[in-house]
Order: C-alpha cells, then structure tokens, then sequence
C-alpha cells in the first residue's frame, strides 16, 4: 500500500472512531425516555364513587406519577360519566384530533374542542369537525369506593 | 497617521481579503426587494441579542418558567421592551421568511448555478419554523402547552414511530421537567447553532453566485456558466451593475430598517405578547397558536375529517420534498414571469390563501362554546313573557353554545335571525326532539320538558322575525 492511501485511510478511520465514541452515548443519552419506558398497567385514584352522581358528567383530576424533579403539571383534567349504578365512563379530556382540550357543555350535552370546530356527544362520539374516532376512555375500575383509572390504558397523546 | 493604523490592522487581522470577498465587490444591480435576505439576516440578529440577554433570567423548568417571564416582563428594567422585541421580531422573521420564499419562486432563485444556495435555504426555513415554534412554548402558559400537545398529536401520527417520538420529544409520557428542558435546549443551542452555521453558508453562496439579476429574468439561459459570463457582464457594466458597498448595503438596510420600524412600532404599541395563565392540564382554557400559524390551524378546520388528520403530517413533510426537488424539477431556461406563468399563479393563490384562512380562523367561526349569556334582543323588539322564558331557556339548553342569533353568538349553527326560509312550528318543535341522522346536533327528548320546549320554540319563532342586519 502506498504511504499516502494508508495516511488516508487512517485519518478516516480514526475520525469516525473518534465521532462515534462520542456521537453512540449521545445519541443515546437523547433517546434514553424511549428506551427507558415503563409499560404495564398504572392505576390511579380518581376519587370516591359517592362523588360521581348517577347520570351525571362530573369533572375529575388524576395525579399522574412521574419520576422528575418538577412539582407542576402532575394533575391532569378527565370527564367521568357514570351513567348508571355500575357503570362508569372515563373520558380523557384531550380533542381525538390534536388533543385540544375540549369543554363539557352540560346544556347542550356535548363536548366542544377550541380547536378546529370538533363536536362529541355526551358518549365521546364525533359528531362534527376534524375529529375521527370517539374520545379516548380510559379503563376504570371501583376499589374499596374509590375509582381508579388505569393511566397507561390510553396512548400516550390521549 | 489615521490611514497607517487602518492598513496595520487590517493586515495583522486579515481584514483586507474579507473585506474585498464580502463588501467590496461589483453585483449587478437589484431592486429593493431584494433586501429581504439582509431582513431576515438583520432580525435573527435582533433575535439572537435580545434572546441572550433573556436567558440570563429565563429559568427552564416548569416550576419557574413562567414565573421568570413574568419577571423579566414586569420587573427587569427594559424586560418588557427585550422580550417585546423578541416576539415581534420573531412573528416578522416568519413573515419576512415566506416573503422570502415567495420571491425566490417568483424570480426563479432556485435555479442553476443556485440549487445549493435554495437547499440551504430549505433548511433554514424549517428550522426557523421550528424556532418560531419553540419559542413561544418556552413561556409555559396555556397556549404553550397546549400547542406543544397539538404537535405532539401531530408526530404521534407518523407511522410505527408516531408514539416513541412523542416520548422523545416529551422526554418522557406526560409534560414535565424534562420536556422544557428539552426544549429549552432545541431553542437557544441546537437549533442557533446549526442556524448559525448555516446562515454564513447561505450567505457565503449568495456572495460566491450572485442573487437573480434583472438580465437574467429578461432572457433564456441554458447553462450554468452561460448564466455566470451574464452576470459577470452586468456587474462590470455601469449601468447594469454597481457596488456592493455602499449601494447594494443602503438598499438592503432600507428594507431592514422599515421592517425595524415595525417591530419597534408593534413593541411600543402592543408590548410583548401577553401572558395567558400558566399551564396546567385541569382548569377549562380555549387555547389559540401564535398568529404566524392561525392558517395551518384554519386549514385543517377547512378540511374534511377524512384528510384532514393525515394531512398535517404530509403537508410539511411534502412541502420539504417538493422544494427540495423544485430546482431539479424545473430546469427550464426561463425565470421571469415571461415564460413561466406557473409561479405567479401559485404564489398567488398561497398568498390570497394565507391571508384568508388567517383571518377565518381568527374568527374561528365551527368552534361551539358553552356561554351562560341568552342571546341579546334587538333594540325596540319587545318579547312576550313566554318567548323571554324561551330565550332564557335558549341559553341554558346550550343552544347558543352553537346557534348566534343576528349575529350574536358562536356561529357554529344556523342564525335563526337572518335564517332565509322561516321555519314552522311543527318543524321546530320535531327537529329539536330529534334532529334528523347526520346532522351534528344532540336530540332533546327525554330531557327537555314540553313546556321548555314550547317557550324555546316560542323564541325561535320570534327571532325569525328578528329585523335583520344589513
Ligand atoms: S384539536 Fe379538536 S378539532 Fe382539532
């Protein structure tokens, strides 16, 4: 090999080592809430029963347990119908088309979004606008009088 | 003595060759929209100075973040008048940059020798979309986190990946620390930096190659050094050509300065951009984007529900692909309007299209809202008792959350007072019990009782006659 080609090649050679044993644990570092995502179920209390009137849409928070240092946003916003003795429908408050918060509107017993015109009606179903599918409902469950949600039964933009 | 110190330095510090590649040169001439560029140039410098100068206080956690914006806008001397500027300069850089983007299609600015300049020129325009975006989440209020939750739903949408961007993006499932700090981050080091660099590059092609010349616009060029022996001509010729400095720099600088002058004006004026409450995922908030995207957001209001949610991902992503691909695509040796009708055409349409969807989605006219208030009655009508109750009752069974009256009201529905064809009784009363299949308005019955729904009949009845506005 000439002298020239083997400077070449070296000089390559040890540039891309070297980027690379710095740009891999970089790269690596960014990507770390991916690769480091819990699955599995997660429930959380949303309140007694006793607070969710029958035939009611009742508004409700969730604490959502998240392992950083900040204090604020760790409540986030729900709609609870329970619309019979057992039955009880966990509404996430985020618009299905690019989760805007929508709003209850008891008169009318629909749900708007601010957004782009998106409608639900009092079952989370589209009824006007971009929206597609219904709202997302979380699963929910009734332990010892106290509802409980499963936070990780939605998609994370829900 | 003056002259010997001027040559000294300039040769100690290598001064001398930059200033013969940069300032003094000979282009051909251009007119004064061609200052767009140093516009642009000029604001990323008022938006790097006076962005600097507000991360000495901005705190980048969701614990401060409003909080130190408040600080710096109601405490620091001048705070206000810096993070003025920054979001005005800001909202004009996205102006200037479509103006930008627009005058180069129209002159055929992405074509041979140019193709390197106009990819550079992609790049910088989503990136400074990108920071547009950003910045305006760093203020933690309201429309930040929402608008962040907005892109988000954007970027989950992407095929096999949408989810893992969203948490890497995120930093996490749910918005909290480390999704500022991320943020913080993309906007005053990743993005600046490679802003930065590709700025110079950008500009170090215009210098190398020249901005589009009147010559060039007026007649066929085939090859790219035919276009470089014509553009060498005008820059030599007297006429056709004049100094860089000071000619082309005052010109430039006049265009800069006026689009200062708005800035500052808008500063004066309006002050930095108001403070919405902190953000907060329970309370009730009817959040708006920045004004620079209220026609993205018209656009998918615009569209229909089977389009629209892939659109916003396939919009940009094609955008970038067909301007990517625009200098390769049209090679024609044309690049004024002569032979080329298209860009006119297309500008056009963008343009006319921008500004209306802005404007209808500032007026958001398909958003339904709760609102406890019955619509107004017209001056000099006067109501019978039962059509008053009806009016009342209009309120409190959410009908105005859709229908306006005379033009009062959301306008998500029809206007019973400036309705055309006046509608019966009969048809009233059934149509709000069940409103017929497909039409987005909940039935009543079982909930409404026949005495509220008569007197909301009642009311309707009434506001038919409503005298109309002209
Ligand atoms: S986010 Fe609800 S309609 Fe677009």
């Amino acid at each position: 090999m000439e002298r020239r080609t083997f400077l070449q090649i070296a000089i390559a050679t040890g540039g891309l080592v070297t980027a690379a044993i710095v740009a891999i644990p970089v790269i690596g570092t960014a990507l770390s809430p991916v690769l480091r995502r819990e699955s599995g179920e997660l429930w959380q209390p949303i309140g007694a029963l006793e607070n969710f009137p029958i035939g009611q849409m009742t508004r409700a928070n969730v604490t959502v347990p998240r392992d950083d240092w900040s204090q604020t946003l760790r409540e986030k916003g729900l709609y609870v119908l329970r619309s019979s003795n057992a039955e009880l429908i966990v509404f996430s408050r985020n618009c299905t088309d690019l989760s805007c918060p929508i709003v209850w509107d008891e008169g009318s017993n629909c749900f708007f979004c601010p957004c782009h015109g998106g409608i639900f009606s009092r079952q989370g179903d589209p009824m006007k606008g971009p929206p597609k599918r219904a709202l997302y409902r979380y699963a929910a469950r009734v332990r010892n009088d106290t509802v409980e949600i499963d936070l990780r039964s939605v998609p994370p933009m829900a | 003595m003056a002259k010997r110190w001027r040559t000294w330095i300039s040769d100690r510090f290598g001064l001398r060759r930059v200033y013969e590649g940069t300032l003094n040169r000979r282009v051909a001439k251009s007119s004064w929209y061609y200052g767009d560029g140093a516009t642009l140039t000029f604001l990323l410098g008022v938006l790097v100075v006076t962005g600097m100068f507000m991360s000495l206080t901005y705190t980048p956690s969701p614990d401060g973040a409003y909080e130190s914006i408040r600080f710096i806008t109601e405490k620091q001397v001048l705070g206000w008048f810096v993070r003025g500027l920054h979001y005005w300069a800001a909202g004009m850089m996205v102006v200037m940059l479509f103006f930008h983007l627009f005058r180069q299609i129209l002159v055929g600015g992405y074509k041979f020798p140019r193709e390197g300049t106009w990819l550079i020129g992609v790049i910088l325009f989503f990136a400074i979309i990108l920071m547009s975006f950003t910045g305006y989440l760093l203020r933690w209020d309201e429309r930040s986190i929402y608008a962040l939750k907005v892109a988000q739903h954007m970027f989950s949408r992407l095929p096999w990946i949408g989810e893992s961007v969203v948490v890497f993006i995120q930093g996490g499932t749910e918005p909290g620390a480390t999704t500022l700090t991320r943020l913080y981050a993309v906007h005053v080091i990743f993005v600046p930096v490679l802003l930065g660099l590709f700025v110079i590059w950008h500009i170090y092609l215009v210098i190398i190659h020249g901005v589009t010349s009147q010559e060039e616009r007026n007649q066929p060029i085939y090859t790219a050094s035919q276009q470089r022996q014509l553009y060498r001509a005008q820059a030599r010729s007297r006429e056709k050509g004049e100094n860089f400095f000071p000619m082309t720099v005052f010109k430039s600088g006049l265009m800069a300065t006026i689009v200062f002058a708005i800035v500052l004006t808008l500063t004066l004026t309006l002050g930095p951009q108001r403070l919405y409450p902190e953000a907060d995922l329970t309370t009730i908030s009817r959040p708006i984007e920045e004004w620079w995207f209220y026609w993205y957001s018209g656009l998918i209001a615009l569209l229909p529900n089977t389009i629209a949610p892939w659109f916003v991902v396939i919009f940009p992503i094609v955008l970038f692909i067909i301007l990517i691909l625009l200098p390769f695509i049209d090679r024609s040796p044309w690049r004024g309007f002569k032979k080329r009708l298209w860009p006119p055409i297309v500008v056009g349409i963008c343009v006319i299209g921008i500004l209306y969807l802005t404007d209808l989605r500032r007026r958001s006219p398909w958003t339904g809202w709760p609102d406890s208030e019955p619509p107004p009655v017209p001056a000099g009508v006067v109501l019978s008792p039962e059509a008053e109750q009806g009016r009342q009752l209009f309120a409190q069974y959410g009908c105005n959350s859709c229908h306006p009256i005379s033009g009062h009201g959301r306008k998500v529905a029809v206007d019973f007072g400036q309705i055309e064809r006046r509608l019966s009784q009969d048809y009233i009363r059934d149509y709000i019990l069940q409103p017929p299949e497909g039409i987005a308005m909940p039935g009543y019955r079982g909930r409404m009782s026949a005495q509220d729904l008569e007197r909301i009949v009642e009311f309707v009845l009434v506001a038919q006659t409503f005298p109309r506005s002209q």
